[in-house]
């Protein structure tokens, strides 16, 4: 233990306690009980352990896949939706843990997937916790990563509007806001692609074409990805015409 | 150099920033990898000697990019990686008498290439000691009682193709001997619920071994499990995008020839997005700028052919005021202690940068261009121009 507080990061150790944890005895009673409960002991220690890590290093990502592991290999299962309690724990002590947002982003996908929660409750669910969070800090890339994840990629064309209205809202409040734009133009982009053609179609171009200028000058770094999402407009529109 | 310089960069954290440090610092740099080996009395000598063979590779690499290869002994370079050789394993060890690893394995072939020294190596046995490590899932430890890591992963698949047997993978020959009761441990995380094996321990799910020609196919399957919906890449199934992984999750995908795996707009966002006000590149959301994600982001973004999208004065910037003026070499970030580890991905990073003067580096192999082109090897990627100094 002493040498993980020291090293958090080096690999083997982290393997060595996965070993030391496979090969532990079994329990010295007789009833299945005693023997399961000898060893559920340790690997409960063992969670609590790397939660500590976590609490003085909440981004270690050694420490998470090795809580990931312990989890999928406890004698007795937690249920995974108390996942979703930890990581909204993680999250509330702080927004930019990334790391706790990916992990909630697998856990509610595996829940949704097995039927365990109702799907269309808790992404409003989600929704509502990053509107706070977006409100708090519009700046963390974490929230806005995850806002991208809980859309999807085949969002239905009143969501999308919806969440544009409601980013816009923000970005009246800070019309600086790099990653109110740049999601603006994110969702834009899928309405063009899935949902709005033709006539139509035009308004919002040149919208999301002004969106782009306007990122251009606000973050000079990556002003040739601006610049090729335009283009990449532009060939659309000439082929659309064709 | 005076000898008490080199004991300044590992005992001191004297200011390297200011001026001087706007150009590569070619020589500096040369001599620091040069006194690498020298004081084998220092403490800090012994303690990374489980990486020895990979600071070898770390420093001949930059010197090749700094188009100095000569600078350290070729017979006494060879003589001491044939010296990692564990006959009993079949592949190369850290340091001599140290046991085999997949990470030192790929030092030693690099290095051996790059010497134009192959006849050295026993190629079926490193073949068959490499297509041990691989677990039924696809990926790889990396060596007999390790982990699964992505990063086992490219070392396999780099080695393989280096040794010209990349389509051994197919063969369905089960390497033997290397793996005893303890085999490889199934730790897949349960929330991804793509694959239930729990109550797996080590040592079963071996036996299945690979199955016949589904090698590849193997490797291609595990990586996209891998994938994350923010077009990155983590060490194992579940695991949370980061730069490094991404970098050798795309660059096996390059040499398998298997590129459209790779969401390629999003990657390159994410990639993108590594780049912090100072110029320097991130691993992660949220996180510090370090030197060394100059290459694993830059190599990643060259393979996708989007160096573009971010802003290279700046890295260069910042990459060049990492140097220490007086002792040489790079730190992870300016005003830091310089190691080896950070002088080779810096002046990697400088190469696919199109810095003037330097060696052309191959993105995919991190290894000099010319080296990849003479064994036919070389994949699509695109570095920066390189520009008139």
């Amino acid at each position: 233990m002493s040498a993980l507080k020291t090293h958090p990061k080096v690999y083997w150790i982290w393997n060595h306690r996965m070993w030391c944890l496979e090969h532990i005895p079994e329990g010295p009673g007789q009833d299945a009980e005693t023997i399961f409960g000898w060893k559920q002991k340790a690997w409960d220690r063992e969670l609590f352990v790397v939660e500590k890590m976590l609490d003085a290093d909440p981004r270690n990502f050694l420490a998470w896949d090795y809580r990931r592991y312990v989890l999928a290999s406890m004698p007795v299962p937690r249920p995974e939706s108390a996942e979703l309690v930890y990581t909204s724990r993680k999250i509330g002590a702080n927004f930019s843990n990334f790391s706790a947002w990916h992990q909630r982003s697998k856990t509610l996908a595996s829940l949704w997937g097995q039927g365990k929660l109702n799907e269309e409750k808790s992404r409003e669910q989600e929704f509502e916790l990053l509107r706070n969070a977006m409100y708090t800090d519009p700046n963390d890339q974490s929230v806005w990563m995850y806002h991208r994840w809980l859309v999807g990629t085949d969002g239905s064309k009143e969501l999308l509007n919806r969440e544009i209205a409601a980013i816009q809202e923000l970005l009246d409040e800070q019309p600086d806001s790099k990653w109110c734009l740049e999601s603006i133009v994110h969702y834009k982009r899928l309405l063009l692609k899935n949902w709005v053609s033709g006539a139509e179609a035009g308004p919002l171009i040149s919208d999301v074409k002004s969106l782009l200028h306007r990122l251009e000058q606000l973050d000079p770094a990556r002003r040739r990805r601006y610049r090729d999402l335009a283009h990449e407009l532009d060939d659309d529109g000439t082929r659309s015409k064709q | 150099m005076d000898p008490s310089s080199s004991t300044s960069t590992t005992t001191s954290t004297s200011a390297n920033t200011g001026a001087g440090t706007d150009k590569l610092l070619v020589e500096q740099h040369v001599a620091y990898i040069q006194k690498l080996g020298e004081n084998k009395d220092d403490l800090t000598y012994h303690l990374t000697a489980h990486l020895r063979l990979n600071a070898v590779y770390w420093g001949f690499t930059a010197l090749s990019i700094l188009g100095r290869p000569d600078a350290l002994d070729r017979e006494e370079m060879i003589g001491f990686v044939m010296n990692c050789w564990d006959e009993e394993a079949g592949a190369f060890g850290a340091h001599p008498g140290h046991d085999a690893h997949l990470l030192s394995t790929l030092s030693a072939i690099q290095i051996l290439v790059m010497q134009d020294a192959m006849e050295r190596v026993d190629v079926e046995r490193v073949v068959n000691f490499i297509l041990s490590l691989q677990h039924p899932s696809g990926t790889f430890t990396g060596d007999r009682f390790g982990e699964q890591d992505t990063r086992f992963l490219y070392c396999a698949v780099n080695a393989l193709s280096l040794l010209g047997r990349l389509d051994a993978l197919d063969e369905g020959v089960l390497g033997e001997g290397v793996l005893g009761e303890e085999g490889v441990v199934d730790e897949e995380g349960v929330v991804d619920g793509e694959e239930e094996e729990k109550g797996k321990g080590r040592g079963e799910g071996r036996e299945k071994g690979r199955e016949k020609g589904k090698g590849k196919e193997k490797v291609v399957e595990y990586l996209q499990r891998c994938r994350n919906y923010d077009g990155g890449f983590g060490r194992k199934v579940g695991a949370e995008s980061h730069s490094a992984q991404v970098f050798v999750c795309v660059a096996a995908l390059a040499i398998l020839d298997r590129l459209d795996v790779v969401d390629v707009d999003t990657l390159a966002f994410w990639l993108a997005e590594r780049q912090l006000p100072n110029g320097g590149l991130n691993g992660r959301p949220e996180k510090l700028e370090d030197v060394c994600y100059s290459f694993w982001v830059l190599s990643a973004l060259s393979i996708l052919n989007k160096l573009s999208w971010i802003d290279e004065d700046k890295l260069t910037g910042f990459i060049l005021s990492a140097q220490n003026a007086e002792s040489g070499g790079i730190a992870d970030r300016p005003g830091d202690m310089v190691d080896v580890f950070h002088t080779h991905f810096g002046i990697a990073g400088l190469s696919i940068l199109g810095y003037p003067g330097l060696v052309d580096l191959d993105p995919v192999y991190c290894m000099p261009a010319h080296v990849i082109e003479r064994r036919g090897l070389r994949k699509g990627w695109k570095a920066l121009e390189r520009r008139v100094g």
